[in-house]
């Protein structure tokens, strides 16, 4: 690995200004970009380490009808959060289900929103893929069983990220502390606006620019009725990226669907809002043909590829499960 | 990836492509020159690391003190550095577990965690898990139920069972599973890690 310059920023207001210049990257726990820097795909000369941030580090809390979590928060803490247990068991079940033990002590929640892609043609460096400034993305002609079925257009990838749906889906908010020289200010943005599709950039995949860093992640307080879950499919039961998946929340009021929110991932560069599924959702009392349904409705405008036909199918098993697992969730109360 | 060196600005196009180490000498100027003109965008008074700095941790229950580039893994200051070569490197990836060591009592990939950020932290490895000749229980049960063939995988596979181990003293089958679930065994002698963890179990709740 390079050798970089490391900036100990104290908070996000340091690190923002830190992060300005140009070649220099943000690190959380760090276990995606030094999996880069050793294949040679990053070359920082300057690293920002968010760790030592310590408003990043706020813990996950309830204040004024919002669920506020520090932007380096682990993911072990997300799946072991009473908190989170109680009011959005899907993120818990997200960021529980994520890689490995290892990574899930390590890795944060901004870390996990924002880790690049793992198409295995950006992430080897011998290719010069479209994504990092060359003119073929590969996928097209090549490989393509792991890459996108919805939105292929010139850049394949499908977002890599188990907390991003669930968290769209529950309507987060990203706070973010934006530095420009000396001068550092505040936003929020909704994290469904958060993302960036090839066609408008093909070198990122969110809209987070230099000297710019989230600072935290939060979400309404779910209104009781609500039921949250995540559900993905995998070749192996653990330790694997997803080979589609997909988030629900749904509110249950007297036997009927008052609001629903489905967000599908890992099909597509971005997370993926199927309104389409949620129209026909709204209105209705929960039942599984419905569900059923539903999935083979978010379907619907797939362009699978050569080899990820099998895609098209398992997604809407996903959505399917997803759907089933929030309405128990909705109608049982608590959780 | 030494050897490897890229020129400055022209990095992200040009991956990949630069290989010879004179392209490596030629480059090195333009690294320099770049980062001068960057600095200015890093505040005065922030804490930055250039070269080496000396790092302090608690190494398996010892104050220690290390020379170390930012650039360094834990996994590298231990195997090259401290002479704790019982921490495998593997994959160097975080795929494999093969160099799991505990941090704050946590599992984590040695090989994906900068040596600085253990600074001030406390870090175990599996030479720290027996005391004196007493065997870690954990490592009693591996010898007792033969729960290695090659042995790579063994130091992580033993790391990750001591955590669960200490966090669900009972461990159920499916616990079990979940808790080696980021360490592989080539050999595949998951189901005597298994009767291995439950032979450690079995153990500490006979306070041994």
């Amino acid at each position: 690995m390079k050798n970089f310059d490391y900036v100990l920023a104290k908070d996000a207001a340091e690190a923002a200004k830190a992060a300005q210049g140009k070649n220099t990257l943000l690190k959380g726990a760090g276990t995606d970009l030094l999996d880069r820097m050793k294949e040679g795909v990053s070359r920082p000369d300057i690293v920002v380490n968010l760790l030592t941030c310590t408003d990043l580090r706020a813990p996950i809390r309830e204040e004024g009808g919002r669920i506020i979590m520090g932007a380096a928060t682990t993911l072990t803490e997300i799946a072991e959060s009473p908190l989170l247990q109680k009011v959005a068991p899907g993120l818990a079940e997200a960021a529980g289900e994520a890689a490995t033990p290892q990574l899930r002590n390590r890795g944060t929640l901004a870390g996990n929103i924002c880790q690049r892609p793992r198409c295995w043609y950006f992430r080897n460096d011998t290719y010069a893929c479209s994504k990092k400034g060359g003119e073929t993305c590969y996928s097209i002609e090549g490989e393509n069983k792991f890459h996108a079925i919805f939105e292929n257009v010139s850049c394949n990838i499908v977002h890599p990220s188990n907390l991003a749906p669930i968290l769209q889906a529950l309507g987060a908010t990203l706070h973010v502390v934006s530095a420009k020289d000396d001068k550092v200010t505040s936003s929020d943005i909704a994290l469904k606006d958060f993302w960036v599709r090839p066609e408008e950039d093909i070198s990122r995949e969110n809209i987070l620019g230099p000297g710019q860093v989230i600072r935290e992640v939060s979400f309404a307080t779910p209104a009781a009725g609500t039921g949250s879950a995540y559900v993905e499919t995998r070749e192996k039961a653990s330790f694997d990226w997803a080979l589609t998946s997909c988030a629900a929340v749904l509110r249950i009021e007297g036997g009927i669907i008052v609001d629903a929110h489905v967000v599908m991932s890992s099909v597509a560069p971005t997370p993926l809002s199927v309104d389409a599924v949620v129209a026909m959702l709204k209105g209705k009392a929960p039942s599984e043909s419905l569900f059923k349904s539903a999935g083979a409705k978010a379907t619907d405008g797939a362009t699978p590829m050569r080899d990820n036909g099998y895609k098209v199918t398992l997604v809407a098993v996903a959505v399917k499960r997803a759907l089933v697992s929030a309405a128990a969730r909705a109608v049982g109360g608590a959780k | 990836m030494d050897g490897k060196k890229i020129e400055g600005s022209d990095a992200l196009s040009r991956r990949g492509f630069l290989k010879s180490a004179g392209v490596a000498a030629a480059a090195t100027t333009l690294i320099h020159e770049t980062r001068k003109s960057l600095e200015s965008t890093i505040p005065s008074d922030a804490t930055v690391m250039r070269g080496e700095s000396e790092l302090k941790f608690k190494l398996n229950g010892k104050e220690v003190t290390a020379k170390v580039a930012p650039s360094l893994t834990l996994l590298e200051l231990l195997r090259e550095k401290m002479d704790l070569t019982g921490t495998k490197q593997v994959c160097d990836r975080g795929a494999c577990g093969a160099c799991t060591v505990h941090l704050d009592g946590r599992t984590v990939n040695s090989c994906l965690l900068l040596a600085v950020d253990a600074s001030g932290r406390n870090v175990t490895t599996v030479e720290g898990l027996a005391q004196g000749e007493q065997l870690h229980p954990v490592q009693q049960g591996f010898v007792e139920e033969d729960a290695m063939q090659c042995g790579f995988c063994t130091p992580g596979m033993v790391m990750s069972c001591a955590a669960l181990l200490a966090k669900n003293p009972k461990p159920t089958r499916a616990d079990c599973a979940e808790g080696i679930s980021g360490n592989i065994c080539r050999c595949g002698t998951y189901l005597n890690i298994f009767r291995a963890m439950d032979r450690a179990s079995a153990l500490m709740k006979a306070g041994k």
